[in-house]
């Protein structure tokens, strides 16, 4: 028979366990401990997902964002039906006497107790606080549990990346932004240090002048990086549009390349850019720099997205763009 | 051509940072090495600055380009405090690093400078654009401004400005005299009067604490603010630099520039937007509403002080007077204590004090708000008699953050209570680094956002305020030292604040 649990059990449980840990705190430095809390992130993965890697991903995250975080975890034993524990993420400041804490719940759940699942995650959202969602499972992404948890999130993070059929998935987050469903997409986020260093090219006066002269874009892509590179294109794409240029966009898969390759030409101006192991490789007309570009790590992507707290319109543009291109003959 | 890169993507972009060069006069003298190189660096290695940006140094040693980068090498690996040293980052930025030696006096040394100027923008595409940063004595500002006019450097196909740092002046005079002559080849648009106070993060936060929350503006007034207590203090002496500060003194040091912007931050009205000018334009007035005070006033509000010799923590401390460098008769103010009065409708009666000064207790710079006391004592004990008033501390170094005290109910029978403090740390509620005064001010200054930066009329509204003090103290003969190293001060500015029935806090 399926576990119940309670999330008034779960929110006493929380309260006891600061109890605790005040005292704790105050008998071993005598300071006490801080809650820190500026959101509730609720966290949807399967129970395949690498627990300890999540754990320090978490860990890392929660002193920029502190958050009262809820971790459903998909299982397969049909006999535990609904479990949880609760316990707190702490780290100690340098320099300071004082522990800051943050709240963590694991709730497991198997498919015949999908259906209690929004009545033990929604009381547990801190309130006046965003609720974040995160949802790292392709698979839940398509389930009523996981769109009621979606309904009352301020925001939903995904990754088109992992999704099985990535222009279909473009489709459908386009059809969710649609929705109004205010999206992050960790594919997108992977891409924000490549298109910083272009937005930097054309920083240069000079070349910014010679922007609507570009006249041909390439994209070329490996294995899983296919929705990046739509994306990619499509926002270089409508970026040229906006400075009155109409280029031709290649998007183009190769297994020479490990993540993606760009390229702008036209008009005198050949702009590459490409990662050489940790860092991008940006080629100007033959002149080329180098800049830092660490590989994409969960607690990199997460923390960006997680800075950005609200709508996201060059993402939102860039979706319905992608969309267009991968479906030239939708409406 | 498009007006904005259409690649811009503010949401997640850092601010866009135009190609410049930065030419640093003064270029292998401390602050150079402390501060700007480190700052400099640190921008590079947070992928701020341009890829073609560049630094150009100029002083008088005789240097290659290769000797300078081997310099500032050593510079960033031992002054940037919390900055990992990365040898791709520091490549790439050692590539935009020149210099050219020369006397500051020599007209040649411009004409120098305007050619390598030439090379580097045609090798960089720096479009033109140039910061000058005097990081030189103050005497010698004006020369070095004029001598850049001279050689056409004021002008030029991109934007040119000006960082200069204090004293801006050491009078009212002496602070219109040099602005004028800075005119003659920068436009007051074009000159940025560095305060680092300003570029600190939690002096910044003050305006975001007072309009970006709607619970405090309503309080931040006469009827329930009942003094403010700006504290600047510094445990460490002169260290080496007695003979420049015998000369300067605690009060045009400190409170004639960095306290006063902290106040006027702390006591202005919110302006109608965040742009440069309006926002200095609110610091201006209230400075301006500062009541210049009459000898008679100055004897009752400003009380000078200077240290004598102490042992602190087992060690013999010398005083003012033994330290290398200085008059063993100097009169001069290494402590400063001054109760300013704002004359608006807002702060109409509140007194700001404002004390700084060198060899105290602890290295401390904090801003407390003492408010009103509740009308009615109705709890019993000591605390519940309204005598531990509600304070919001604004801490600005050494732990960044806020902190609010109020009383508060005891556990058990009875209504016994007791002050708590709720606290908000920088550290704490946000992991990221806070980027060092002169990063933040270095960019601004890059991208053309004087914010922060002190404007013609605020540095003589600052003198007005301050030079009636200064004159004062300078035509009287005090009885110093009057206060042994590492204590809080003299008596006489214990005794100033007890006229009014208030306490200095011990921070």
């Amino acid at each position: 028979m399926a576990a119940a649990i309670s999330p008034d059990r779960i929110l006493k449980e929380l309260a006891d366990l600061w109890v605790t840990m005040g005292k704790q705190g105050q008998a071993e430095a005598g300071a006490g401990v801080l809650r820190a809390c500026s959101m509730t992130l609720v966290v949807l993965s399967e129970e395949s997902d690498d627990a300890t890697a999540w754990g320090e991903t978490i860990a890392a995250l929660m002193p920029e964002h502190p958050a009262r975080t809820v971790h459903v975890r998909l299982c397969e034993d049909r006999e535990r039906g609904l479990t949880e524990r609760v316990y707190a993420e702490c780290w100690m400041p340098f320099g300071q006497r004082r522990q800051i804490c943050c709240e963590q719940v694991e709730i497991s759940v198997n498919q015949d107790a999908l259906g209690d699942l929004p009545s033990v995650v929604l009381p547990l959202a801190v309130a006046d606080l965003p609720v974040i969602l995160w949802c790292r499972t392709p698979r839940l992404l398509g389930m009523p549990e996981a769109r009621t948890i979606a309904a009352m999130a301020r925001k939903v993070i995904v990754d088109s990346g992992t999704m099985p059929d990535p222009r279909d998935a473009l489709r459908r987050m386009d059809a969710a932004r649609a929705r109004g469903v205010v999206l992050g997409d960790l594919a997108w986020t992977r891409m924000t240090r490549w298109r910083d260093m272009l937005a930097q090219v054309f920083e240069n006066r000079e070349r910014l002048a010679q922007l609507d002269s570009v006249k041909r874009v390439g994209v070329t892509y490996g294995t899983t990086y296919e929705t990046s590179a739509r994306l990619m294109a499509a926002w270089i794409g409508d970026s040229l549009a906006e400075a009155g240029g109409a280029p031709e966009i290649a998007i183009v898969r190769s297994e020479a390349v490990p993540t993606i390759a760009i390229e702008l030409s036209g008009g005198g101006l050949e702009v590459q850019l490409a990662r050489r192991e940790e860092t991008l490789l940006v080629t100007v007309n033959e002149t080329s720099h180098h800049t830092s570009l660490p590989y994409p790590t969960d607690y990199l992507v997460m923390r960006e997205e997680l800075g950005v707290a609200g709508r996201d319109p060059v993402l939102e543009r860039t979706l319905s763009s992608a969309a267009r291109l991968a479906y030239p003959t939708d409406k | 051509m498009p007006a904005e890169n259409p690649f811009q993507d503010p949401a997640r972009f850092e601010r866009r940072v135009p190609e410049c060069v930065v030419v640093i006069f003064g270029a292998t003298g401390d602050l150079t090495k402390r501060k700007l190189m480190p700052a400099l660096y640190r921008l590079a290695y947070d992928r701020r600055l341009s890829a073609g940006f560049a630094v150009l140094g100029i002083s008088r040693t005789p240097l290659s380009d290769d000797d300078f980068r081997g310099r500032m090498l050593e510079a960033v690996k031992e002054f940037s405090e919390d900055t990992k040293f990365d040898e791709d980052v520091w490549r790439g930025f050692a590539e935009g690093l020149f210099y050219v030696p020369g006397d500051l006096n020599d007209q040649a040394l411009y004409d120098r400078v305007a050619a390598k100027l030439g090379e580097i923008e045609a090798a960089r595409h720096t479009g033109g654009n140039v910061l000058f940063y005097l990081s030189i004595q103050p005497s010698q500002y004006a020369p070095a401004a004029l001598n850049l006019g001279k050689a056409g450097l004021g002008k030029g196909n991109g934007w040119r400005r000006l960082i200069v740092e204090k004293p801006f002046g050491h009078d009212l005079a002496s602070a219109r005299e040099l602005s004028d002559r800075l005119h003659e080849v920068f436009d007051e648009s074009q000159v940025y009067r560095i305060d680092h106070y300003l570029g600190k993060e939690t002096v910044q936060n003050i305006l975001a604490f007072r309009f970006g929350n709607g619970i405090f503006e309503p309080l931040w007034n006469r009827r329930y603010v009942n003094h403010v207590q700006i504290t600047a203090a510094e445990s460490i002496g002169v260290e080496g630099r007695g003979a420049y500060y015998q000369e300067a003194g605690a009060l045009a040091d400190m409170i004639q520039n960095h306290l006063l912007q902290v106040m006027a931050t702390i006591a202005m009205e919110p302006s109608a937007s965040f742009h440069a000018d309006s926002v200095r334009d609110e610091r201006s007035k209230l400075l301006r509403s500062i009541k210049p005070m009459t000898p008679d006033e100055i004897g009752l509000n400003a009380v000078p002080g200077q240290y004598g010799p102490a042992r602190i923590g087992g060690a013999d401390v010398p005083g003012f007077r033994q330290e290398p460098g200085v008059k063993p008769d100097a009169q001069t103010d290494t402590y400063a204590a001054v109760a300013f009065f704002i004359e608006n409708w807002r702060w109409a009666g509140v007194p700001f004090y404002v004390r700084t000064g060198k060899r105290l207790p602890k290295r401390v710079t904090e801003i407390a708000i003492q408010f009103n006391r509740a009308p009615l004592a109705m709890f019993e004990g000591e605390e519940g008699d309204g005598s531990s008033p509600n304070l919001l501390i604004v801490r600005i170094q050494p732990e960044e953050g806020i902190s609010l005290k109020f009383l508060s109910k005891r556990p058990g029978n009875g209504y016994k209570l007791r002050p708590v403090s709720m606290d908000f740390s920088y550290g704490s509620s946000f992991g990221e680094r806070s980027p060092s005064a002169y990063e933040t001010l270095l960019l601004d200054a890059i991208i053309g956002d004087a914010t922060l930066y002190t404007r013609q009329d605020m540095v003589e509204a600052s003198w007005t305020a301050v030079q009636p003090i200064q004159e004062v103290w300078r035509n009287t003969k005090f009885d110093f030292p009057n206060y042994p190293a590492g204590t809080w001060g003299p008596a006489a500015a214990d005794e100033m604040l007890a006229r009014r029935g208030h306490v200095w806090r011990k921070p």
